[in-house]
């Protein structure tokens, strides 16, 4: 077991990451969807992906956005397009953790859960998993170079529409 | 509580009533008349169990099987639910053994099914074990009927299934062949989803091309799927399973486009990539959908090919199980646009999350007044013939010709 820490050795650093991540949820959270592709890089990698294809090398997503225009078209299609009933849903993360910093890349990994709530019915878990990101420094701001969502969650309950 | 036949108008399927969705005694009948009976039910691809020993766990109606490859090289499909105490043998979705192991008292079985060994069948120190006339052979894995068609893997729970091809009859094969031509597949991954709707509204979804401009306003608005564009619906001789296909129209949105409800002409793509597909199927048609009765729609839309396959979970609940398929020569831009166009399919699908939206308001619907309400498949008229044109429901009424027969109601 590696007992050496990050978030010990790079303290500052750490917790702007945290605030970072906490901003990120906020804004989806809120449903400032038009505000998610701000936290992204113009050359970057989404994914959402579940834990079967991950495991088996195969490389179908739920969502996958190569680049921030296509994090804004998944936003255009939120917004203007697709049709789904009325929801929230809320993101809680957990165990963050700086596994790297190379080249002046950081790299993350966090648990993540979903709640979504529907009308007439209880709150439920839409997806669980962890996140393994890769964020850098532009100048005062961090952003994310690559975000990858391995969802534990084998079944969808029927739509994951909001990003993670 | 199946209501009496009269609530159902007796020469005419324009008009479904809503038990036929909601009722736990119609489903059961479905189970035995239609998903263990004379049909044939999608169990994966060829490829899934590439070499002898692999296998993968699936369910079939509502009963969980084993699919595997033999040691013979053949495709055997079983159920997975050991002789013994009725416990599932395989419990991974997929794996590669000599034999199937039943873990709780390791009752084993070879690749076909076939009882192989019972710990202390003889007793231990002489004392208990198995009657002396206990036969391996009384309690083998129960086997279906199999057939490998163009590398997909069809089973049935009855003998009496005809083979697959005069079963699709020769108007669907010709659908079937245009993906699976016998070209070696490959999987690019899977999706599930739980839908809390009749399992026979998907069906109904994926034969209904007028809500297909309309529900799914990114066809539409970004000119895939226009309301006027060439469009076929085919059906077999016995209405039950389906086709639509279409040739996208050129020149973008349209008069008959922009007259859609909340239809914008401003919205662009900033990645035209999401959508820009490259023809590799025979033929002019630019996206194909079949439905085969009961358990899959075998979809081509774009460079998206999927098996959507079909599991029913009660009168109001069905999984969506979608294997996302390509070819074994795909090269490297081939596969990163097929899991690229993947964006408009599965559960976040840009296109198919409405699909599954509205089949749950669906079935809210029915089951808030079961006994009373009907669901209408009147476009294009009370007949049951082939369409050219996307605002008709011939199909749905076809398909509910054959369920009338086949279920007896």
């Amino acid at each position: 077991m590696s007992t050496y820490s990050y978030a010990n050795s790079h303290r500052r650093e750490f917790n702007a990451i945290q605030d970072f991540y906490s901003n990120y949820m906020e804004t989806l959270d809120d449903e400032r969807i038009n505000e998610w592709p701000d936290f992204f890089t113009e050359k970057c990698l989404y994914k959402i992906i579940s834990r079967e294809n991950y495991d088996e090398n195969s490389s179908l997503c739920l969502i996958q956005a190569e680049g921030k225009g296509m994090l804004d078209d998944r936003v255009l299609g939120i917004l203007k397009t697709q049709k789904f009933g009325p929801q929230r849903s809320r993101r809680f993360n957990s165990g963050l953790k700086i596994s790297q910093i190379s080249n002046g890349l950081i790299h993350t990994r966090q648990n993540v859960l979903v709640i979504q709530s529907l009308l007439d019915r209880t709150s439920s878990i839409l997806l669980c998993g962890s996140a393994y990101d890769q964020l850098f420094w532009e100048g005062e701001n961090l952003l994310l170079k690559q975000r990858i969502v391995v969802a534990d969650t084998d079944v969808i309950d029927h739509a994951l529409i909001f990003p993670i | 509580m199946i209501k009496e036949k009269s609530n159902w108008n007796l020469n005419d399927t324009a008009l479904v009533p809503y038990w036929i969705y909601t009722d736990p005694d119609i489903y059961l009948k479905e189970l035995e008349n239609i998903w263990y009976g004379d049909h044939w039910i999608y169990c994966g691809l060829e490829i899934e169990v590439p070499e002898p020993g692999n296998y993968r766990t699936l369910i079939l109606g509502q009963r969980p099987v084993i699919m595997v490859r033999n040691s013979a090289d053949q495709i055997s499909v079983m159920e997975n639910r050991c002789a013994h105490r009725g416990t599932k043998v395989c419990w991974n979705r997929s794996g590669k053994s000599a034999e199937l192991t039943c873990p709780y008292h390791q009752w084993t079985y070879d690749l076909n099914g076939n009882l192989m060994g019972v710990p202390f069948r003889r007793g231990i120190n002489g004392e208990g074990g198995m009657p002396k006339d206990f036969k391996t052979s009384d309690h083998n894995l129960r086997q279906l009927k199999v057939e490998v068609v163009n590398g997909v893997v069809w089973a049935s729970f009855s003998i009496q299934t005809p083979p697959f091809r005069e079963y699709i009859g020769p108007k669907m094969w010709r659908h079937y062949e245009r993906i699976f031509s016998g070209k070696k597949l490959r999987v690019i991954g899977y999706n599930r989803q739980r839908v809390d709707g009749n399992w026979k509204l998907v069906l109904e979804n994926n034969k209904d091309a007028y809500h297909g401009a309309l529900l799914h306003a990114f066809f539409a608005t970004f000119g895939l799927f226009r309301p006027d564009q060439k469009t076929a619906m085919e059906m077999d001789e016995s209405g039950r399973h389906a086709c639509i296909t279409s040739i996208m129209a050129s020149g973008g949105a349209n008069a008959v486009a922009s007259s859609l409800p909340g239809f914008d002409a401003s919205l662009n793509l900033q990645d035209p990539r999401l959508i820009q597909a490259v023809k590799e199927l025979s033929g002019d048609e630019t996206m194909g959908s079949s439905t085969i009765f009961p358990s899959v729609i075998l979809l081509q839309q774009v460079n998206s090919i999927q098996a959507r396959q079909i599991v029913p979970r009660g009168p109001g609940s069905f999984d969506f199980i979608w294997t996302h398929i390509g070819f074994d020569d795909d090269d490297d831009e081939m596969r990163e646009r097929r899991v690229r166009h993947a964006n408009l399919f599965g559960p976040s699908g840009l296109v198919s999350a409405d699909d599954a939206e509205v089949i749950r308001m669906a079935q809210q619907g029915f089951e808030m007044s079961a006994s009373e309400g009907y669901a209408l498949s009147l476009m294009g008229g009370r007949s049951i013939e082939n369409a050219n044109n996307q605002a008709s429901e011939s199909t749905t009424r076809g398909m509910y010709q054959y369920y009338r027969k086949i279920m007896e109601i």
